[in-house]
This record gives structure tokens, sequence and C-alpha cells, in this order.
């Protein structure tokens, strides 16, 4: 059934998907620093110059609290709303489901900036704070989806079990449910951290003098400089990720949630 | 599903809290943005904006310009996705596995650093102009940043994988007796690729279509990168006229025009989704 | 005094219509009864309000004269088998089973000694270390009702425990069930939808139709007197037909069969009939003769159809009562589609039912 030129364009699509990241990959390591194509020499200067520019250091570490703060507390509210999703019947079920499926229907960066409008309404909010608003909102989809997906996947049965054989309700979810929801929380732990640590449109309007994330911190960088420090800091991210990505798909099957 | 009576208060209590903050920090800032589209600080309420945002040469040439690109992104991504996709389908678990954590990838890379990659390709000094130069194909350098070429290419990197994910789990749903039949009844490969399993995986293909482009028309850093202020699309546009023109009024209007846009689109292709169920 | 009394139970899951309604039921101390009855007959919410997972929209449950309705199921020591087994997959065999009795805080010693008890009585005592996904159907199954006997309940439910398994091993499972139950004098309720699994493993079935009780009785008179043309059909009664009563005297009743009276039983509970009461006839394939040609006696007919089964023939009759499934040892001789036949009743295990006492013919 699988034709000659079928595979011809799977080579296609990967040199397609993939080849940029070579590319990438190659000019964090060349000496000149107007980025000519082929790269000449060979230097870790660019990999030096990312850990001594402090805008990239200092928007890390926001993002990686950012990152982390915004996905626990997606996860801690969206579960409960997945189990009533996946384990009860009720009328309003589908408006449920919309509302927490908008935040990725909305554009990103409209929901930046009509956030950033609507705190200003507010009163004086930390920048921090209003980070943390943005980025806990996009991500209540993915926890949803991602633990509703893993609750399916468990007969609801056992629950019952659990009660019959004398556990409060309360005691059948902690000791039956969610140990084998291990798997789900898991993935989507890392979804919603890398959906957040990568995210531009929401906190391009968010971030504030001083408080930036990482990807917009590249971003304002690459107005001014034109040099393979981007590349060895994508380098680096992408060397994160894929460690990151490869760990969960083989321990979690990643791959079944996205 | 358990089918359980006198829930209510039980779901309410599980669903309140996220549902709260959806509603108070998500719901409400959309509805103060739709009301600043309508009330300019300055006046009551009036439909001016709107009015201004179509009547304008250049938001309409934005406007335009972004559908065009998302049509074009779609298409391609639909054009490369589609036989590599059925390759991928019929693969053997393990290598399919792999070969889709590869697809994902990209998607969990920012896109600041998979844009940065088309500058070195694109570039004054980059891969593809050096080839031309030292092939003496041409004798000074093309300019290629700041097209609409550039930003096709960065955006179809950038939602390709959006194509591949839902095509492949659409095509893994067929089963290998069907296309056999097919087969047997008389069909050669083609035949039975157009008229089997495109059919069957048309569910993938309408929702890949809507993710890629809706991505395309509200994506931000590929066209803030690739397009600039010299080539804007509407997100470029809604950033210059909030942060560059302190035009709150009309910037509400341009984030307003993009969520119907978005909206549309997804009922429509949800409705073309319904239809062949 | 019966150990479990249901009274006038009702459920509704949507307004207005009741899935069970004023059902009332008692099974005595060490019982095994059956609720037997198609999909949507209120077997499973009978069950579930006994388990306590549904709170009844009225009635009360009783068990050994406590009342258990507006007990939360966590406290009524009720232990319960499930169609998918429920199993707890993060846990191994001994902490399936021994998870009740963590529960009720009994000493380890005592939970370890229970345990081995519970999976040498189903045959796992060398499984306890594997985990759920590690282990076959009926291993699963026999977890299963370990676990919820184990705790030594007041009464056991089972709901359609066997239909996830092979047709072999329902067998098996049918008799260690009862086998088990029987050694634990539990008193049980059980869930079916299978005549012949209620009918072996039970002491007395109730049949349901639309939340509603068709019939009670021992297996026995189930399966040889039907009260109801419901019943009869769920009971296997291949065959009936329309009648009018003759004439009845001394508990027999007579009907034309091909032009002659044919004498049949009723079923005690009724009065007699009489002449000209409408009635319909019941019977099993096994329970009627082909002889070749048109004979004097019996009902003349034309074969339509021939399937062949082993030890039997299964022949489609059309009669000018209607078209009746037969079967005949394939021992005898084989009639071809299209050949003339006559059906001589065996009228000793036929029964008819009459519709003025019939409530959904």
């Amino acid at each position: 059934m699988i034709s000659r030129w079928m595979y011809i364009s799977l080579v296609i699509l990967f040199g397609f998907l993939l080849g940029p990241f070579v590319i990438i990959f190659m000019a964090s390591f060349g000496a000149n620093a107007n980025l000519a194509f082929p790269p000449q020499g060979f230097t870790l200067d660019w990999f030096a110059n990312v850990f001594e520019t402090s805008q990239f250091i200092d928007s890390f570490w926001i993002s990686l609290q950012l990152g982390l703060s915004s996905t626990i507390v997606s996860l801690v509210m969206g579960m409960p709303v997945a189990y009533a999703l996946t384990r009860f019947q009720f009328a309003a079920s589908g408006m449920v489901e919309t509302v927490f499926s908008a935040p990725i229907l909305v554009p990103g960066l409209v929901v930046g900036f009509a956030m950033l409008n609507f705190f200003v309404l507010l009163g004086d909010m930390h920048v921090m704070t209003g980070l943390f608003i943005g980025h806990t909102a996009i991500l209540f989809p993915y926890s949803v989806r991602v633990i509703s997906a893993s609750l399916r996947n468990l007969d609801p049965y056992v629950e019952d079990a659990a009660v019959s054989l004398g556990a409060n309700r309360l005691r059948g979810f902690l000791l039956v449910v969610l140990p084998n929801m291990q798997a789900g929380i898991a993935a989507a732990f890392v979804l919603g951290f890398i959906t957040s640590f990568n995210n531009v449109p929401v906190s391009l309007f968010l971030s504030g003098p001083g408080v930036t994330t990482l990807p917009v911190s590249m971003l304002s960088y690459l107005e001014y400089y034109f040099d393979p420090t981007i590349a060895a800091l994508s380098t680096l991210l992408v060397i994160f990720t894929v460690l990151l990505v490869q760990t969960a798909e083989r321990v979690l099957g990643l791959s079944q949630f996205v | 599903m358990i089918r359980r009576p006198n829930q209510t208060r039980t779901v309410i209590l599980l669903v309140a809290p996220a549902f709260v903050f959806v509603l108070v920090f998500f719901v409400l800032p959309l509805i103060f943005l739709l009301s600043q589209s309508v009330l300019p600080e300055d006046g009551g309420f009036t439909l001016r904006g709107y009015v201004d945002f179509f009547q304008s040469r250049v938001s309409r040439v934005v406007y335009l310009r972004t559908l065009k690109l998302g049509l074009i992104v779609t298409g391609i991504c639909v054009l490369m996705s589609y036989p590599a996709a059925f390759v991928l389908a019929r693969m053997p678990v393990r290598r399919r596995s792999f070969l889709m954590s590869l697809v994902i990838l990209p998607l969990m890379t920012n896109a600041v650093a998979r844009t940065f990659a088309w500058l070195i390709i694109l570039g004054r000094r980059g891969m593809i102009n050096q080839t031309l130069l030292s092939l003496d194909l041409v004798e000074n350098p093309l300019r290629f940043i700041f097209t609409e070429t550039a930003i096709v290419l960065g955006l179809a990197q950038l939602f390709l994988p959006l194509m591949v994910l839902p095509l492949v789990s659409a095509m893994e749903n067929i089963p290998n007796d069907v296309l056999e039949a097919a087969r047997s009844l008389g069909a050669n490969r083609l035949t039975t690729f157009v008229r089997i399993v495109v059919p069957l995986s048309s569910d993938g293909l309408v929702l890949g279509a809507t993710l890629v482009f809706t991505g395309s028309v509200t994506a931000f850093v590929t066209p803030a990168i690739l397009g600039g202020s010299r080539l804007l699309l509407m997100s470029t546009l809604l950033r210059q006229k909030a942060v560059i023109l302190f035009d709150q009024h009309a910037a509400a209007v341009v984030a307003v025009v993009m969520i119907l846009t978005t909206l549309a689109v997804n009922l429509l292709l949800r409705v073309l989704r319904v239809q062949q169920v | 005094m019966p150990h479990l009394e249901i009274h006038n139970l009702t459920v509704s899951y949507e307004k207005n219509k009741p899935t069970l309604e004023r059902f009332s039921l008692n099974v005595e101390q060490g019982e095994l009864l059956s609720l037997l009855g198609p999909s949507g007959c209120g077997k499973t919410t009978t069950l579930r309000s006994v388990a306590g997972f549904i709170r009844p929209d009225a009635g009360r449950i009783l068990i050994n004269d406590r009342d258990y309705t507006r007990l939360p199921p966590n406290q009524r020591d009720i232990g319960l088998v499930f169609q998918s087994y429920a199993l707890f997959p993060h846990l191994t065999v001994f902490h399936n089973v021994a998870f009740g009795l963590r529960m009720r805080r009994i000493p380890k010693k005592e939970v370890h000694a229970r345990v081995a008890n519970a999976l040498k009585m189903v045959g796992l005592e060398d499984f306890s270390d594997r985990r759920p996904a590690q282990l076959s159907g009926g291993q699963q199954q026999r977890v299963a009702l370990a676990r919820a006997t184990v705790i030594e309940p007041q009464v056991l439910l089972l709901d359609e425990p066997l239909s996830n398994l092979d047709a072999r091993l329902r067998v098996d499972m049918r008799q260690e069930i009862r086998r088990a139950q029987q050694q634990l004098g539990i008193t049980t309720l059980y869930v079916t939808h299978d005549q012949v699994e209620a009918m072996s493993i039970s002491d007395r079935v109730v049949v349901m139709n639309q939340g509603k009780i068709e019939q009670i009785g021992t297996p026995e008179d189930i399966f040889a007197a039907p009260e109801t043309a419901f019943v009869a059909d769920f009971m296997g009664f291949d065959n009936h037909f329309s009648a009018a009563v003759e004439s009845a005297r001394d508990g027999k009743l007579t009907v034309n069969w091909g032009g002659a009276p044919i004498e049949l039983r009723w079923h005690s509970k009724f009065s007699a009939p009489q002449p000209g009461t409408k009635a319909e006839v019941f019977f099993r394939a096994d329970n009627a003769r082909l002889s070749a040609g048109t004979e004097a006696r019996g009902l003349a007919g034309q074969v339509i159809l021939h399937t062949f089964h082993g030890n039997e023939r299964r022949y489609l009759v059309e009669t000018e009562l209607g078209e009746f499934s037969i079967m005949q040892d394939s021992a005898g001789e084989r009639f071809e589609p299209g050949a003339a036949v006559t059906v001589q009743a065996q009228t000793q295990k036929w029964i008819a039912i009459f519709e003025e006492m019939e409530q959904y013919a």
C-alpha cells in the first residue's frame, strides 16, 4: 500500500521539521559573528555569552518559577474539573467544557493584551502576579484535557469498589484513583510546564520592567543584536527540551495526550 | 460513565474554583476588551473603531494578507503531511512512536529559537544566498527576510506538527482490512488512497487545518521576526497600535477582529466535521 | 424473618420516568437469589441501591431488620463484585484483597491470615504478588470474589460477574461462585441477563422487566411454568400461538391442534378458564415431533429451512398456526425444504397463558 514516493514525502517532512534545528546547532559553534553560512571555525564563545548576559539568566529564573507555579496551580484546580467531567453526567457539562477549552481558542496575544488592560483597571498589580494569572488561565485546557484522558482510562467502578470495601469517597480517591493517575499527572505537568516556558504571546504584554520571561527577552535581544548568541541559547533549550520530552515520552507515552 | 442521581452539589464544588478563576481572570478581561473596542476613552458607545478598521487601507491590507498567508500555510502543511502521515500511521508501533516524538519536538521548543533558524537560512549572508552566489546564479544577495515567503516558511515549519498529529491519529484508526478490501475490489494504490484513506481521515484533516490556520493568523513571534514592522500581520499590527501608537481603542478593535476570525473559522470547520458524521 | 428486605423501592434517574417502581423483594439468610432480565429492566439499579450507590426516591432497604436506606455505602458492610471486576490496577493481588480489611483497621497479622485464606478459597494462593494486569480474566474474577468476601459481609452482591469471560470459563466460574457462596453461607444477590446462568446458580430467580417483577420462583418452577408471556419468551420457549380454550376441567384445558383437541396444563396460580377464553400457548423446539407426509392426527405443515447441529436438526416449519422452530434427533429421518410434514404435539411440557392475566403480551 505504501509506495516509494510516500517514503520520500516522509524524508521531506522530517527535513523541513528538523533541518532548522541542525542549522541552529551549527551556527552556535561558528566563529563568525554575522551569521554567515556556512559557519567558519569553532568557538564556545557564544555559549559563554549566554551565561554572561544577565537578562537571559534573570529571565530564565522567572520563566522557571512561572512555569512551575502556574502548572501546579492549573493542575490542582483543573483536576477536580476533569474528575467532574469524566465521572458525572450533568446538564452543564458541555458549557463547562467550552469554558475550559476557551483559553486555547482565543489568540494568546489577545489574551495578554486584554489581561493587561484589565489588570491596569484593577489597580497596582505586581508584574509577576499578572504573568502568573495569565499563564495559569492558558494552561487550564491542557490540564483538564490530559487529566480527563487519564481518568477515562481508569475503570470508574474502582472507586465504588473502594467505597463498598469501607473507604469514604475522599479516601477512595486518594488511595485508588490518584495512584493510578500518576502518569497522566506527570504528562500534564510536563506539557503544561513546556507550554508556559515557551509562551511568548501572553507574556509579551504582561511582562514589565525587569520582569521578563526567557522567550520574550530572546525576542527583544534580537531587536538589537544579530549574532549567534541566540543560536547558542536555542541549542541549550533544545537539548533541555529533548531530554525532558524523550524522558516523558519513554516513561509516559506523552504523544497519546498531545 | 456512572449515572448518579442528585450529584449537583458535588459537581458545583468540584468545578467552582477553576470556573471562578477562568471567569474573573479570563472571561472578564475579554468582556472589558470588547467594551474598550466600542467605548473610546473620550466618548460613548460607537462602532467607529470597526468602521475605521475596515475603511483604512493599511489595516484592510494587513487583514487580507494575514488571511491569505494563513491559507497558504495551511495548504502547504496539508500537502506536506498527508502522504507522510499515512506512512507514519502504517509503521510498527515502536518506530512510529520514536518518529512521533521527533514530530512533537519542534512543538516543544520556543518559537523564537525556531524562527531564528530562518534568519540564518534566509539572511543576506545566509545559506540560500551563499549557495546562489557561489553558483553564480545571482550577483548580489537577494532579500528574503521581511518577505511573505519568509513568513510562510516560518509559520509552516512552526505549525506542521499540528497537522501531522491529528492526521496520524485519524489514519491509525483505519483498519488494514479496509485497505485490503479496496485493493481486492480492484482499486489501485492511488485510488485506494484517494477514495478510502482521504475520506476516512477527513476528521483529522479538518482538525489539523483548524489548528494550523488559526495558529497562523494569530502567531506573533514569526511575523515579528521575519516580517517586522515593514510587513505587518494582524498580531504585529495589534502590538504596534498598543505599544508604539498607544491607541488602546484601535488595538482593542484589532484584537476583537482576531477573536472573531478564529471563532468563525472554528465554527465553520466544526460544522464541516459534524456534517461528515 | 428475611435477611435482606426491599420495600417499595422507587428510583428515577429522570423525573416521572422511574427505573424502579415500588419494587419489593425478600432474600432469606444464606440464599442465592438472581435478578434476571434484559438490560434496562432495573436489575443493576436494584443492586446499586442495596450497595448504597443510589439513593432511592422512596422505599426502604433492611438487612437483619436494620434500616440501611440512608446509610452511606462505605458503612454498609456489603461485598460487591463488579462486571468489570474493578480491581485496583496499582495494587498487588494481596493488597487488593486486603483493602477492605485495612479500612476496617484489622490487625496486620489477622489481615495476612484472612487474605491467605480467601486466596486459598479461590485457588490463587501463589499469585498474591501479581498485579491485576498480569492475571487472566478468570483469575481477576477470582480476586474480585476474594476481595468482596474476605470482609465477611452481611450480603454479597454480584453484578453480571461472568459477562466478560468466554463461554467455557463461565461454566467453571459459575460453579466456583456457587461453591464459595454455599461454603460461606452468605446471603447473595446475583444480577444477570443470562437465563442459563441464573437457573444453574440460584436458589430462587426473580425475572424482571421494566422495573417490575414478572415472576419469582425456583429455577425449576420458572423453567417449567412461566406465568407471563415475557417470562416464557425469556426462558427459551421458542414457539407460541394463540388459541381459544374449548373446555377446561381437572387442571387440563383443551385447544384445537390440526382439527383435533390437545390437552394442556395451565399455571396452578390461575383459576380454571371459561370456554372461549383466549390463550397463548408456548412450547420449546424439542417438545414436538415431525413425521413425513400428512397424517390424520396432528398439524399439517411444510418445511422451510433445515439446519444441522450435530446431535439435532432444527427445522423451520410453516403451519396454519404460524411458523414453528422444531428440533429433532439427527439420527432420525431428514426432511428437505418443501417437504410436507405433520407436527405432533408432545404436550407434557407445553403451557397455556391467558391473555386477561397477561400485562405485557
